[in-house]
């Protein structure tokens, strides 16, 4: 297919124009590649040093110290931590839970609606973040329209307190992050051959066997991509649990932004968090990468 | 019966309550931008108030000036950025193929705090003032990644035979490059500009801590005024800013369908 193919006459021409190609890559590449390794990995190393250093009230003093290490093994920042960790599981669960069936839903609709039903997935979340999340401050406040609605119809004779809590932090994460699970679930369900499922039932499975014995260990791949885009970004959040819960329970996001931001500034601290978080990202990316090869080797060794 | 017939209806009772759960918060605020009260609950009647005071203040104003310049800027670089990476990821024999891939592919998936942080951190080392120049670097960096997949996958689509025939019929590499490819590659870029364009005018996080006090986009004003709870005008800009985006969606559509022919 590549315009090489032309030359195989000679090898060592060949050989030559590969160089050359090589080269044309670097060259193209180098704007980004330079551009990500200074503001995107260089960052990091400021961190680590920045990890070491001793907190000054505006900024730090350039002195050595494992203070900010110690601080969090003493235990202080580990309610913040199972906060966090807490919030990205339910989020990530509640996600899998209400994207699954929609994500079936749109894969098994016909060819014409199908486009459609993932634009009006994909609409919401190209509204800005910030005003979705206070828009749910206004439908559930304590005087919010839910309450308003439930109140008139009777259904409850006190408002309902969700706002400020940490229920409030997780209704609306699972609407933030949704759509990041429903898509890649969808892009792997669509793909399935179907026609498994007909063989199933004419063999007698039940349609919930042939669901949990076929369509689910099929549609794996989705289910660890949605999980993984939902359950990293949820670790580091900020501005939910700042708009929608309460101060008594801080997560991790919110302490770092704090001891960033808010004057007594702790950055040490802040950056040794920070690498506390991408330890607990990289554990679950290397995990998830050790079971996915150790699945394709058994696969193979199957195939065999 | 089609085996997963008795699974239908329950999944569309569970796509319709998430459809409900998606739009209701847009829908309210749509609503509650013409309701004439100073608080957010009950029906006070209709007004255009808000939007009219909306017009008039100058600080939005200044923060929706500053939100386009900076997403106008940042979606430029990166596309062009994108653009040669992934002319240059084109080549599949690439040795610098692993290392690029992972670092496009990395900040894809990092909470967008991490990135802020360390940003923040890293102008406060090298003595950077944060403002607008500190906010387009943050911009640019966030948006590659997206670019550099978007026009790639694109790429992946490309016939070469179009190619080789141009060079069987004795064209040169430029002209093949500005007659055949670049023409073909026009909705993948576009498509990459878009997503970078609507990336940046959302961004909150990342901005937050990049920016200095003086700087403001439209993102940060918004959390600063819910903050301070002088909420009357939200409401209104917030419809303003979904219409917009409604509007580069349909945009986009139309764009695709007009180069696609």
């Amino acid at each position: 297919m590549n315009p090489t193919r032309h030359y195989n006459a000679t090898s060592s021409l060949e050989r030559k124009l590969t160089g050359i190609r090589n080269l044309h890559s670097w060259l193209l590449s180098a704007p980004s590649l330079i551009w990500l390794v200074l503001f995107f990995t260089l960052p990091y190393l400021i961190i680590i040093i920045y990890s070491l250093l001793v907190p000054d009230i505006y900024e730090v003093k350039f002195v050595f110290s494992l203070n900010a290490y110690k601080e969090i093994l003493s235990g202080t920042y580990f309610k913040p931590i199972f906060l966090a960790l807490r919030l990205a599981l339910m989020t990530t669960l509640l996600c899998l839970l209400l994207g699954y069936p929609v994500a079936y839903f749109i894969a098994r609709s016909q060819e014409k609606i199908k486009n459609i039903l993932i634009v009006l997935i994909i609409i919401p979340f190209w509204t800005n973040f910030i005003i979705r999340i206070f828009s749910w401050r206004i439908f559930l406040s304590s005087h919010g329209v839910m309450n308003e609605v439930l109140l008139g119809l009777n259904l409850i004779s006190q408002p309902l307190e969700i706002i400020r809590t940490d229920w409030a932090v997780i209704i609306v994460m699972v609407y933030v992050y949704l759509p990041y699970m429903i898509l890649p679930l969808y892009s792997v369900i669509e793909k399935l051959d179907f026609t498994l499922l007909d063989a199933a039932n004419d063999l007698g499975a039940s349609d919930r066997t042939a669901f949990f014995r076929i369509t689910l260990p099929l549609s794996r791949e989705g289910i660890f991509a949605g999980s993984l885009l939902v359950f990293i970004p949820a670790l580091g959040a900020y501005i939910v649990p700042q708009l929608m819960g309460n101060q008594n329970s801080l997560y991790i996001g919110q302490i770092i932004t704090y001891k960033i931001k808010n004057i007594p500034r702790n950055w040490p601290i802040a950056s040794a968090l920070s690498l506390l978080i991408l330890v607990c990202i990289a554990v679950i990316l290397l995990a998830g990468f050790y079971i996915y090869q150790k699945r394709r080797i058994r696969k193979v060794d199957e195939a065999r | 019966m089609k085996p997963d017939k008795m699974y239908r209806r329950m999944n569309l009772t569970i796509f319709t309550l998430v459809m409900v759960f998606l739009y209701i918060p847009i829908l309210i605020l749509i609503i509650f931008s013409f309701n004439d009260s100073k608080i957010v609950a009950g029906w006070q009647g209709f007004t255009l108030k808000y939007y009219l005071k909306l017009f008039k203040d100058e600080q939005i104003k200044l923060a929706f000036q500053h939100t386009m310049l900076i997403a106008l800027t940042s979606t430029l670089v990166s596309t062009v950025l994108g653009v040669l990476a992934a002319l240059g990821l084109e080549n599949k024999r690439f040795s610098g193929r692993r290392v690029m891939n992972a670092l496009i592919y990395i900040p894809l998936i990092m909470p967008d705090i991490l990135m802020g942080v360390s940003l923040a951190l890293m102008f406060s080392f090298l003595q950077v003032g944060t403002g607008m120049a500190t906010v387009f670097i943050a911009h640019v960096t966030f948006c590659l990644s997206y670019t550099v997949i978007v026009i790639s996958s694109r790429l992946a689509d490309f016939d070469y035979s179009l190619v080789e025939a141009a060079m069987d019929l004795g064209a040169k590499p430029w002209p093949i490059f500005w007659k055949i490819k670049f023409p073909l590659m026009i909705p993948g870029i576009v498509a990459a500009a878009l997503l970078a364009f609507t990336l940046s005018i959302d961004d909150f996080i990342i901005t937050f801590f990049t920016s200095g006090r003086g700087f403001n986009t439209l993102p940060i004003y918004v959390e600063g005024a819910i903050r301070r709870g002088s909420i009357t005008t939200i409401n209104a800009l917030s419809t303003l800013m979904v219409c917009f985006t409604l509007f580069l969606v349909i945009a986009t559509k139309r764009v695709r369908k007009f180069l696609l022919g």
